[in-house]
């Protein structure tokens, strides 16, 4: 039998149908031929199937807006110059560069280092910056606008203080009682530090609850959340929570609506050595979509 | 596979964009902006300020350059040469070649339901994109505008500048690539 090179360079034109006729029918017989070739021709198959779930990204309003600004801004310049059609080229793209860097600068990264807050109850209006602390008592409430990026109520009897208010990082600092975030950024641009870890916006609403002990619960209504401490990592999805403890760390994420006997396993198996007998009643509490929190 | 080739831009809204009519550029965004920007923000690991940054190169790009398009490619391959070339430019100058995956980023992109079917997909989704943005520059950005654009193999070898034998064998490593990468999730999944 005469035996064919190998055709894995044409393995995803072969599958996409880009190839000519007869050299599809000469992929062909090589395929009935080489296992090898096979097996690479089915990896190249659940590697383009796997690009189906890859979703379409939505180019956000700002990327337009700075394009905008740029041509506005290019439009009031004066005077004309007469110039070779080269450099005039060579000058508008470099000014128009320029121009739009900064406005999608300004438009993605909004200015301010001062955040307004309104005392919803009990006070007026002020701002506040890097350093300071809102302190809220049985009985008042605030809103805190975080830059552009949104807001955060702050429920009675709790103590938070601005950490740092730059575009680029807006982070408070929980030191108890509860807060609601609603954040409507790119990722990364909102954390809030708690005594059991640092809740990382991923574009989401969530509600942080901490006691003077130290122990929180984070419990998300929109989008994700990334919990973080010394270098670990929970990720919780909208309408999950993750309950964290002082010197322990991050809990696991449950769904709300996950069975009590589910939730106190999990509290268990994570902060209080629960051991085989928690993760028993885990499986088979557990569903589908929990399980998976596990890896499993 | 997203197919949305079928969507032809008129002559008439180039020609009016040569012209410098602001309202045809805006039909032209809005029918490349979102395929723009996911190869731009799959090729930099789920990073929007550096998709936005491409982005926003390409279509200032593109009005300052739109003269010289004399339609002797299609207007889509002369676009996707600019994105192309804006991506591997930036990768270039952020020296971002290097495999990275951040998974908060990633994560960040998925946008989870509360069934457990839309969970499972965004899972997936995310698991799609770490291994996408492991990929080489070269073959990341060769997957990328195939499975966005649905392009041929000859359109792709005009707006990547090289042979068709090359994009070839560049999807076919670049798949396979993707397979090996995603070993277990896809195991999981056909169980």
């Amino acid at each position: 039998m005469m035996f064919t090179r190998h055709v894995s360079r044409q393995l995803a034109a072969h599958i996409a149908g880009q190839l000519t006729q007869p050299k599809a029918r000469q992929v062909e017989h090589h395929l009935r031929h080489c296992a090898r070739c096979r097996e690479e021709s089915a990896q190249v198959s659940q590697g383009i199937a796997a690009l189906t779930d890859l979703p379409l990204a939505e180019a956000p309003e700002a990327i337009w807006s700075s394009i905008q600004s740029a041509l506005q801004d290019d439009r009031t310049r004066t005077p004309r110059v007469i110039r070779p059609r080269w450099a005039i080229a060579a000058i508008a793209a470099l000014a128009l560069m320029v121009l739009a860097s900064g406005a999608y600068w300004r438009v993605s990264r909004p200015k301010g280092t001062r955040w307004e807050v309104v005392w919803l109850k009990g006070r007026g209006a002020g701002r506040i910056g890097a350093g300071q602390w809102i302190e809220t008592d049985a009985t008042s409430r605030a809103r805190v606008e975080v830059g552009a990026i949104g807001s955060v109520e702050v429920a009675p009897s709790t103590r938070v203080r601005v950490v740092t208010a730059r575009p680029d990082e807006h982070r408070l600092q929980l030191e108890r009682g509860e807060i609601r975030a609603r954040i409507s950024a790119p990722p990364k641009l909102f954390f809030v530090d708690t005594a059991s870890g640092t809740a990382v916006d991923l574009g989401c609403e969530y509600t942080l609850r901490d006691d003077e002990l130290g122990s929180g619960l984070l419990s998300v209504t929109r989008g994700w959340v990334s919990f973080q401490w010394k270098g670990a990592e929970s990720l919780v999805p909208a309408g999950a929570s993750c309950r964290t403890r002082p010197r322990a760390g991050l809990g696991i994420p449950y769904f709300d609506d996950a069975p009590e006997r589910l939730k106190e396993a999990i509290d268990a198996f994570a902060f209080d050595k629960g051991g085989n007998d928690a993760l028993a009643t885990i499986l088979s509490e557990a569903r589908k979509r929990t399980l998976s929190r596990f890896g499993i | 596979m997203v197919n949305l080739s079928g969507r032809e831009l008129s002559t008439e809204i180039i020609e009016s964009c040569r012209l410098g009519d602001r309202d045809a550029f805006r039909v032209l965004y809005d029918l490349y902006k979102d395929r723009v920007y996911s190869i731009a923000l799959y090729f930099f690991h789920g990073d929007p300020a550096a998709a936005g940054d491409v982005t926003q190169q390409v279509f200032l790009k593109l009005m300052i350059s739109i003269g010289q398009f004399r339609g002797d490619a299609e207007f889509s391959t002369w676009l996707y040469r600019l994105v192309v070339n804006a991506c591997t430019d930036a990768a270039r100058r952020r020296k971002v070649n290097a495999v990275i995956s951040d998974r908060s980023q990633m994560e960040a992109l998925a946008a989870p339901g509360s069934q457990e079917a839309d969970y499972e997909r965004a899972q997936m989704a995310s698991s799609v994109r770490a291994a996408v943005s492991a990929l080489p520059p070269k073959f990341r950005i060769a997957v990328l505008s195939r499975y966005f654009e649905d392009f041929s193999y000859e359109q792709m070898a005009e707006a990547l500048n090289c042979s068709m034998g090359t994009v070839a064998s560049r999807l076919s490593r670049g798949h396979k690539m993707l397979a090996e990468r995603l070993r277990n999730v896809i195991g999981v999944r056909s169980q």
